[in-house]
């Protein structure tokens, strides 16, 4: 942890969604390591482990097989370990009820999946680049879904 | 007025009658009384007559005793005292009359006593001077002497005797004077009585005929009543009947006994006979209930089946209430309707709400499609275009670069319909609560929502100042930011877009687009722009779904935007408007109930 990569963890179980993620950091050119699951049980699996690298952002697909996105997001809020997380709710649906449960569970953005490439990679680089521990303080409600 | 009050009261007649027996008994007795009196006046005149006769007779008498003595004085006859001794023997029979004639008058008793004294004087006189005759005729002087006595005392008698007979006269004078004072007016007021009693039983007879007339019409309107009430029965599908409670007997009404599909009265109004329609199921129920019923005198509603002799089942529906008849005895008055038809009826708009209702869940699986499954695919193929364009739009032909345009103009127009229906889809929820909210704040957000567009078009929004309302907020957002994107999309191309909103409190009678409005207190929030506008015939057009007014080369949209609108304002119960003229800009004024 103590070097200067910013580290990411994507946990979504489309295939397409994980490699569109990893592109647009590849093109970013971003100081960042990219790691993906395909499932919320492999994420959580990694994570519980105890020489387990947990990473500054997590990006957390909801709609996953085995466990979803939001019972991953339940887990990581109920564990101390987790508390700098910054967790980013990526999902193609941006329903007022998900929207809602996961800022009540306290995940810090709401990132609706873009149909743009250049509008990913904006979203993401805008992501990795917030001051998250004094964006953290001003956390409400209106600016959960993030818009670019 | 107050004797037509006393006239009309029902205890007039039993006054009448009673005043009336009272009036006959008066005169009866004042009649009877009147009578007595003649005949005892009569009594007593006669008795007068008959004392005056007396009275006469004992002077006769005396003067026969007279005439004997002085026969006997002139002949020394004894021949000559026998009417002497006659009248003696018939004077005290005369006396005796006498005595019991004036034993009511005290004063003849008297002049009785003292005649008695008289007469018995003369006698002795009579006696003395007979003895003087047959023992001594010298002395003379002595016998003239008693002779003359005799006289005397004869006209002392004569004196007494008249003085009695005028006293009796005189009696008999004061007795009919005093009798006629008395009498005088008896007829004249046993006439007016009798009268006055007549026209008191003629009013009572004229009273009772007209209670019988008025009962008479009263009972003609019951027997319509009554009449109308079966018909009534018959038609409303519902009978009635009675419970005496003390005597225990039960009334059914003649539809009562359609009800169980039987002729009226076919068979004993008892709780028994009427029990064996019931269905077997709900016959402890509704025997429990006309126990309670026995105990509490009322009965709540209850619902229950009879089963026809067709066999078919019936639902019947009954209510009871006890009152107290005039004669103080408690009934329970109740009414049973059939239902069955109201049951069919709730049974299958029960089956249709369920059919609603899978529907509804069917809509809302289908919504989750479009909204997740259907967009992924979309958003990939949308994607990988972008990839396309941006990493190999170098190694296509013209022609090549020409398909990706247009794959990429279908797939956006794709995700603006999906997009839009979702949103569309998603006002349809109607359990949606209303929150008092800062429509000031959710005006921004909406600002957000088409900020890029904003910017671009170069577009002021002027906007007052709003209270707070009950709303949906994210409704009111979505119409906010659809109608500013309208408003935005529509502009005129000479003009930079300029939108004034403005707020209004306003009553239902202040506007007539508002007739049909269920408030009587609306917010009015005016959406004013100078874009193209639209012919004002199109106002109603526009809110329907998937209705335009252009073509899609001309400006892009789905025609579902106005529509969500409109379903938002209507989620509101509220109602929404637009007015315009092309070139004019467009007004839209939405009212939401306060």
């Amino acid at each position: 942890m103590n070097d200067n990569y910013t580290h990411i963890i994507l946990a979504d179980d489309d295939e397409d969604d994980r490699l569109f993620f990893e592109d647009a950091f590849e093109e970013l050119k971003m100081a960042t390591k990219v790691n993906t699951y395909n499932d919320g049980v492999y994420l959580m699996d990694y994570l519980n482990k105890k020489d387990a690298i947990i990473p500054h952002i997590l990006f957390l697909d909801l709609n996953m097989p085995r466990k979803s996105g939001k019972e991953c997001l339940i887990e990581i809020k109920n564990n101390d370990r987790f508390k700098d997380l910054v967790i980013a709710i990526y999902s193609t649906s941006a329903s007022e009820e998900d929207i809602e449960d996961t800022f009540v569970q306290g995940a810090n953005i709401y990132i609706k999946k873009p149909s743009d490439f250049k509008k990913l990679k904006k979203i993401l680089s805008s992501v990795v680049t917030t001051n998250w521990q004094y964006h953290t303080n001003g956390l409400n409600r209106s600016n959960f879904l993030l818009r670019l | 007025m107050a004797f037509v009050k006393i006239y009309k009261s029902s205890w007039f007649v039993k006054v009448v009658f009673v005043v009336s027996l009272f009036l006959i008994l008066f005169v009866a007795g004042l009649g009877y009384k009147h009578i007595t009196e003649v005949s005892e006046s009569q009594s007593l005149v006669l008795e007068t007559y008959e004392v005056s006769v007396e009275l006469e007779k004992i002077l006769s008498y005396l003067k026969d005793a007279e005439t004997g003595q002085r026969g006997f004085f002139i002949t020394q006859d004894s021949i000559y005292l026998q009417p002497f001794f006659k009248s003696r023997r018939k004077i005290n029979n005369t006396f005796a009359e006498l005595k019991s004639l004036t034993k009511a008058n005290p004063t003849q008793q008297e002049n009785l006593k003292q005649l008695n004294i008289l007469i018995e004087d003369r006698l002795e006189n009579f006696e003395i001077a007979s003895k003087y005759v047959l023992k001594d005729q010298t002395d003379l002087q002595r016998f003239k002497n008693v002779f003359f006595d005799g006289k005397q005392i004869m006209d002392a008698i004569r004196e007494k005797l008249n003085s009695m007979i005028s006293l009796e006269k005189e009696s008999l004078k004061k007795r009919e004077e005093a009798y006629q004072n008395a009498t005088r007016f008896t007829p004249i007021f046993l006439f007016s009585i009798i009268i006055f009693t007549l026209l008191l039983l003629y009013l009572a007879y004229v009273k009772i005929n007209s209670n019988l007339d008025q009962l008479k019409q009263k009972n003609q309107q019951l027997l319509v009543f009554k009449e109308s009430t079966n018909q009534s029965e018959i038609i409303n599908k519902h009978g009635s009947w009675r419970w005496d409670i003390e005597a225990d007997t039960f009334h059914f009404s003649e539809n009562l006994f359609r009800l169980l599909g039987e002729k009226p009265n076919s068979f004993e109004h008892t709780p028994e006979n009427f029990n064996r329609f019931v269905h077997p199921d709900d016959l402890d129920k509704l025997s429990k209930q006309v126990e309670q019923m026995r105990e509490d005198k009322d009965l709540p509603f209850i619902h229950y089946r009879v089963i026809h002799k067709d066999a078919s089942i019936h639902y019947l529906k009954a209510y009871g209430k006890s009152i107290v008849n005039s004669e103080g005895k408690t009934q329970l008055l109740g009414t049973t309707t059939d239902i069955t038809d109201e049951i069919d009826y709730l049974n299958k708009l029960e089956l249709r709400n369920q059919e609603l209702e899978l529907n509804n869940k069917e809509l809302a699986a289908f919504n989750y499609v479009a909204s997740h499954d259907l967009q992924e695919p979309l958003r990939k193929i949308q994607t990988f275009l972008s990839r396309l364009e941006d990493k190999e739009a170098i190694n296509f032909s013209d022609s090549g670069k020409k398909y990706v345009e247009r794959i990429h103009a279908a797939a956006t127009r794709m995700r603006l319909l999906i997009d839009d229906l979702l949103q569309y889809s998603r006002t349809n929820k109607s359990d949606e609560v209303l929150i008092k909210s800062n429509i000031n704040t959710i005006l921004e957000e909406a600002k957000q929502d088409v900020a890029e567009t904003i910017l671009k078009e170069n577009a002021s929004i002027n906007a007052a100042h709003f209270p707070e309302m009950k709303v949906i907020p994210f409704q009111i957002q979505q119409l906010f930011s659809n109608l500013l994107g309208n408003s935005l999309k529509y502009r005129s191309k000479d003009k930079d877009p300029v939108i004034d909103i403005a707020y209004e409190s306003v009553y239902k009678k202040s506007d007539q687009r508002l007739l049909n409005a269920l408030d009587e207190n609306y917010h009015k929030i005016i959406f004013k722009d100078n874009g193209i506008g639209f012919k004002q015939e199109y106002a109603k057009k526009i809110f329907t779904l998937f209705s335009r007014l252009h073509n899609k080369d001309e400006y892009s949209g789905t025609g579902i935007g106005l529509s969500i609108c409109k379903k938002i304002t209507d989620n509101h119960t509220g109602f929404i408007f637009a007015e315009s003229a092309p070139t004019k800009g467009a007004i839209f004024t939405i009212f939401l109930p306060k």
